[in-house]
């Protein structure tokens, strides 16, 4: 490639950089150096088997951990370690949990609504505004008013998303969002994540969805130990995977490549 | 303010009894309060319609009074019920004892409750029987539910065992506010009372803090 | 067995104005108590280090010694360390409050503690700080999730009201004790008091439990 095509090219932005990234639990290894780039609108799906790391290395994205060793970069800056940056960080990247974690305490509605409001400083009608046009998008305007413990898991699962959204984040992160759901509310909930990559949203999800993962990631890491064993586009993990061991992984959840 | 210590060491001696007569009434109480709350909690879950009205009532009626007016209605009651007189002793301990059987039914009985009845049923699936379903799989579960409890309870009875000193039963709290009044040390001889039972109550609370750590079930 | 009610019946009034004092001692109890503990609470899960040794002292001393022996102590040997003399009824609001606010701390700090860490995770993830966290999301859950502890509190401090007796509040308690012994039948009055004492408690705690029943879903995360 010459200089001229170089320039040309519009660089690719890169949202999240991870260099050489560790992470200890006392002596416990959970990453033991960690590389990738998650790519502005990219969807960056990370598989790999249980006790792996990927939750480990999104609890750090979000600096509910701190790292041991590395770095990891977010829009070129590294992650701030003094408490007021870092929540300057977190409201601009949204994250899903497995278990959901509404607060049971508030309606969807106002769910939703906790972030603007406590966390942007919206008035109640901005913030009511905002909730109300995020849970249309995921489907789920009728059930405002409904607390937790009245939704179904899917649907708490898809208001939590809305939570997410509600800060406007620039990236999304998903750990294991459809593990703790029953089979026929799966689909509901993937269903709102395809829609929000489509819309270009840059996502870093953690599944055993190998389907979704497939279908809609560009780019798949594989985990395993605290380690990246592979990565690439879907089309080379599911088809061609080059490491015996991701071989073994997706035979062993009954994937044949 | 004059203050003279060495009223303590001259009384030491009926400190220490009166320390030893609250510690009976504690041991006392359990041992009776135990195996009545949980014939009571049996009879709460009787077949007899009017028995188990009965049990309730009576853990209801116990559980929802100042313990110092059942120690007062004893006092004045068991006499007339049953002709005769009986010690300050025997009274403050029945009075107890009907306060923390009724508070050690409800314990048993929501211990057992607490196990679910799937756990019963996969015992009955075994081809265990009933009884053999609850001694050996609701039981040692339950235990683990009640111990707890039953360790709170242990040291809310030390404490509780003061109020009999109303009735003039010769425990700690009666007998040091009986010197007092004599030898006008007020300062001395309630501080003393104080420290004495914090002596004896904070290692009980500890152990009670560790048997809930050991034992407690979080949900 | 020959029942007399007739000094029940003529020291009516007697008693209901000891009843009044008992409610009023009782409802000053469970506020006092109620935000004194609360601040322990609060203090000894979130304070300095050095407060916190300091609170966890107070609060195990207060599981160590029995009410009746701080209340005592409050009434005739504080007065003679300080020279401050407070009435019975205030003596016995103050120490029954001081007592009760370390089990109302205990409580509080479980619920707190009880607060799955997820919810706290959530909180943070949308950026929230530690005190928005704490005041949203944690004390809201937690207590919900304690109503039945301070249900059992509750009715505590009704009952402890009882054992002001002791220190002449004129309170129900006093009263019945004062009617027992101008008459002879202490065992009607004493009977009557107690009926009125459960009509009290037992639907405090029913109370308490039914409301807990309808709103125990707002705590479970
Ligand atoms: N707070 C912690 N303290 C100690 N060890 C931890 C802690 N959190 C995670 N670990 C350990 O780190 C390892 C990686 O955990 P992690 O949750 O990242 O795995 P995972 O890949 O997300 O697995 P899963 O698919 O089960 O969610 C595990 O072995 C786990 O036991
Ligand atoms: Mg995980």
């Amino acid at each position: 490639m010459t200089a001229a095509t170089l320039a040309m090219q519009p660089a690719p932005r890169v949202v999240l950089q991870y260099r050489d990234v560790r992470k200890l639990y006392g002596d416990f290894v959970a990453l033991s150096g960690v590389s990738m780039e998650v790519e502005r609108g990219q969807v960056v799906c990370l598989i790999g088997p249980s006790g792996s790391g990927k939750s480990t290395l999104l609890r750090c994205t979000n600096a509910l951990e701190t790292l041991d060793g590395g770095e990891l970069l977010f829009d070129g800056v590294p992650l701030p370690r003094d408490p007021a940056s870092i929540r300057k960080v977190r409201q601009r990247m949204g994250m899903v949990f497995q278990n959901f974690e509404l607060f049971p305490h508030k309606t969807a509605i106002q769910n939703v609504m906790m972030g603007p409001s406590t966390v942007l400083g919206l008035s109640e009608q901005q913030s009511r505004a905002r909730a109300e046009a995020l849970l249309v998008k995921v489907g789920l305007s009728d059930k405002a008013g409904n607390y937790p413990a009245n939704l179904s898991g899917g649907q708490q699962q898809r208001v939590a998303i809305a939570r997410a959204l509600a800060m406007e984040p620039e990236v999304m992160l998903f750990d294991e969002p459809t593990s703790a759901l029953d089979p026929e509310t799966i689909g509901e909930v993937l269903n709102v994540m395809k829609a929000l990559a489509d819309d270009g949203m840059t996502m870093v999800v953690v599944t055993h969805e190998m389907t979704f993962a497939r279908r809609v990631a560009d780019h798949v890491v594989v985990f395993e130990s605290g380690q990246i064993i592979e990565q690439g586009p879907p089309a080379q993990i599911f088809d061609a995977p080059i490491q015996a061991r991701t071989r073994d992984f997706l035979g062993h959840l009954g994937w044949d490549a | 303010m004059n203050l003279d210590w060495t009223i303590i060491p001259a009384s030491a001696g009926a400190l220490a009894r009166g320390a030893l007569i609250t510690i009976a009434l504690t041991v006392l109480t359990m041992a009776i309060a135990v195996p009545c709350g949980i014939g009571v909690a049996m009879l709460r879950e009787s077949r007899l319609r009017p028995v188990a009205l009965l049990a309730t009532c009576f853990v209801e009626l116990f559980r929802n009074l100042p313990i110092i007016l059942v120690v007062y209605w004893a006092f004045y009651v068991m006499p007339v019920v049953f002709g005769i007189a009986f010690s300050p002793f025997i009274t403050g301990l029945v009075a107890l004892s009907l306060n923390n059987t009724a508070y050690n039914s409800e314990t048993f009985r929501s211990g057992i409750k607490s196990i679910r009845k799937g756990q019963t049923e996969a015992a009955l699936a075994l081809g265990m029987s009933e009884a053999q379903a609850f001694r050996k799989i609701v039981l040692p579960q339950a235990w683990r539910r009640v111990l707890p409890v039953l360790a709170t309870t242990w040291v809310t009875l030390f404490k509780d065992t003061s109020l009999v000193s109303v009735i003039a039963v010769g425990d700690l709290a009666h007998t040091a506010m009986q010197i007092r009044s004599q030898s006008f040390r007020v300062i001395e001889m309630l501080t003393a009372m104080a420290a004495i039972y914090w002596l004896l109550g904070y290692p009980q609370a500890k152990i009670a803090d560790w048997i809930h750590k050991k034992f407690g079930v979080t949900e | 067995m020959d029942f007399n009610y007739d000094p029940v019946l003529q020291s009516w009034r007697f008693l209901l104005d000891g009843l009044q004092v008992t409610l009023l001692l009782s409802g000053g109890v469970a506020a006092c108590s109620l935000i004194l503990g609360t601040l322990v609470g609060l203090a000894r899960r979130y304070g300095p280090q050095w407060l916190r040794v300091v609170l966890v002292f107070y609060i195990d001393s207060m599981r160590a010694i029995p009410v009746l022996v701080v209340l005592v102590w409050i009434y005739f040997a504080l007065p003679a360390i300080t020279g401050w003399n407070l009435p019975p009824f205030w003596s016995a609001l103050f120490a029954l409050s001081f007592h009760l606010a370390a089990y109302v701390a205990e409580v509080i700090r479980a619920g707190i503690e009880s607060v799955r860490p997820g919810q706290v995770r959530a909180g943070l993830a949308l950026g929230m700080s530690g005190p928005q966290i704490v005041r949203k999301i944690v004390l809201p859950q937690a207590i919900v999730r304690m109503m039945p502890a301070f249900g059992s509190l509750l009715s505590l401090a009704i009952k402890d009201t009882a054992i002001a007796a002791v220190i002449a509040v004129p309170e129900l308690m006093r009263r019945a004790d004062a009617v027992a012994g101008q008459s002879y039948a202490p065992v009607e009055v004493f009977s009557t008091v107690m009926i009125i004492y459960f009509l009290i408690i037992f639907p405090v705690t029913r109370a308490v439990d039914m409301v807990y029943k309808r709103i125990a879903f707002l705590g479970r995360s």
